[in-house]
């Protein structure tokens, strides 16, 4: 069934669909009840394609845009399609499958290098609006020391991207390329947010995850720690960082 | 108990009301049917509104993609998280759809249908069993559309859908507008084919719209229900004698609250008056 409703060849099902039925072994009186019901067949393979293309195009209208100008959207479908890679019966994993997809294939990155950036981009914010909510961490205080660990809350998300994939939209989906830092992280009342970083903010964020602030700010060539300790202090207040834990 | 609590006509609760729905108090919304897939691993804002609703409302619970009568294994780590959701939402009960939802461990996010023959059955059977063994409530199926019969057929629906519920020994959701459309697609009589089923396993009703595209007739969940089926509804309900809750779905083409609430309440005016000609008493 999976065969029937997913493979490319909609015309060979439509002329036959007891051939389909050949191919799976079925037996003769299996194979006239497909072709007696060339039409429901027909049906279910429009209504299964389109449970789980409809995500793809709600959640990446960018790369749809892009993939379209140059004819390559449906390729892109088929392919993702063909690769049968949604395992979860959750709606809502049929497009983080479809980026997962991207990355093992590198399907049309070399023509596009930027484009599992640019999906990746795309669904950033919902990945982070709709991380799964858990326990705030303990042992952790809310005012940073330069002795300290930063502790990010949960959802957050720091990335960096090498094209400005952020500022691209359907219109113009071809991004520049220009290194690019984010955090996306979810505030209190529990809506995405994202933030432009200068490349030392995101390595610092990074490194002082598993060593002090104070020496991974002397790592990155940052002498004066005030800015950061303030930066860290609204990037609490905003919910990005869930807090900061002395350094054992 | 569950009969006090759960009667009348409640709504599928859906991520577009959320809002509205955490801030009203007096919705008149007498249950929500909620899908623990949609809420189960979820965050964030919308998340945490659904959650207080279904802690404050009365909820029944629909699953969509566990399937039952396919042959991949049970993700046991979702049967677990799914059975904490039953305890939580204190639902009397959990409903699946008899049908197929994956093939080789591939979900097509579809209800497909099964073969109409003995071996499916059996089973199918055996696989309601397991899943019942591994729930905190009692397991209800429900009757799907179909648009095709998947291979030669040893039976016809209603011999299967029998043979299932009874060889498992479980409840049914019946789906009036289910039994509608496969009625118009597959030419026969609702009321006939419905007087020939085992009426005493019906714990609940879907009733929803529907649309004809070409010569078939698709349940889409995007339109109002139509007369017709609302009249099926209400012959059930008099059939059944008893005031089982209707559930009200609506998943495409979803309007605003307010309308979704007017046919609510027009569709609860229809069951009582279903239930006042049955001559059966509802709180």
């Amino acid at each position: 069934m999976a065969s029937l409703v997913l493979d490319e060849d909609e015309a060979a099902l439509a002329e036959d669909p007891g051939r389909a039925a050949r191919r799976q072994g079925l037996t003769l009186a299996d194979q006239q009840s497909f072709r007696d019901q060339s039409e429901g067949m027909m049906t279910y393979r429009e209504l299964a394609r389109m449970s789980l293309i409809e995500p793809l195009e709600t959640m990446f209208p960018i790369l749809k845009s892009l993939l379209e100008t140059a004819a390559r959207w449906d390729d892109c479908i088929q392919a993702f399609l063909d690769a049968r890679v949604v395992k979860s019966g959750q709606y809502r994993d049929i497009a983080p499958a479809f980026l997962g997809w991207l990355v093992s294939s590198g399907w049309g990155q070399d023509r596009w290098p930027f484009l599992l950036e640019l999906a990746h981009a795309e669904i950033l914010e919902v990945l982070v609006a709709r991380f799964p909510d858990a326990d705030p961490p303990t042992g952790i205080h809310a005012e940073p020391r330069p002795e300290d660990l930063v502790v990010l809350d949960a959802a957050t998300q720091i990335v960096s991207y090498t094209h400005a994939v952020h500022r691209v939209s359907e219109a113009s989906p071809i991004p520049d390329a220009q290194p690019t830092h984010l955090i996306a992280f979810r505030t209190e009342a529990g809506e995405a947010r994202l933030m432009e970083l200068t490349p030392a903010t995101a390595a610092l964020l990074v490194q002082a995850q598993a060593r002090p602030l104070a020496e991974a700010a002397s790592s990155l060539s940052l002498p004066d720690l005030a800015p950061v300790l303030v930066l860290l202090r609204d990037l609490h207040r905003d919910g990005a960082i869930a807090g900061f834990q002395t350094f054992t | 108990m569950t009969q006090d609590r759960y009667t009348g006509v409640g709504l599928g609760l859906r991520r577009p009301h959320l809002e509205l729905v955490a801030q009203m108090e007096g919705h008149g919304v007498p249950f929500w049917e909620t899908c623990p897939e949609n809420v189960i691993g979820d965050g964030g804002n919308h998340h945490r509104l659904a959650c207080a609703i279904l802690d404050r409302d009365p909820v029944l619970t629909h699953g969509l993609t566990i399937s039952v009568g396919g042959f991949d294994a049970w993700d046991e780590d979702y049967l677990h998280d799914l059975g904490d959701f039953l305890i939580r939402t204190e639902t009397p009960w959990h409903s699946e759809h008899l049908c197929f939802t994956s093939v080789d461990a591939n979900c097509l996010h579809e209800l497909l249908p099964l073969p109409f023959t003995r071996e499916a059955m059996r089973h199918t059977i055996a696989r309601v069993r397991e899943l019942q063994a591994r729930l905190p409530v009692p397991l209800l199926l429900e009757n799907i559309t179909y648009y095709a019969e998947l291979g030669a057929a040893e039976m016809d629906e209603a011999d299967f859908i029998t043979g299932v519920l009874e060889g498992a020994d479980v409840g049914w959701l019946l789906d009036v507008n289910n039994v509608y459309v496969n009625a118009l697609n597959f030419g026969f009589d609702p009321k006939e084919w419905l007087a020939r089923m085992p009426l005493d396993r019906v714990a609940q009703l879907h009733i929803a719209g529907h649309k004809k595209f070409g010569a078939i007739t698709v349940d889409t969940h995007g339109a109002e229900v139509i007369d017709p089926v609302i009249e099926l509804m209400q012959w059930t309900l008099r059939r059944l004698g008893r005031p089982v809750p209707v559930l009200l779905e609506r998943d495409n083409h979803i309007p605003d609250l307010e309308i979704l609430l007017a046919e609510r309440a027009r569709l609860q005016r229809a069951y009582d008056g279903a239930m006042t000609v049955s001559g059966v008493r509802h709180v």
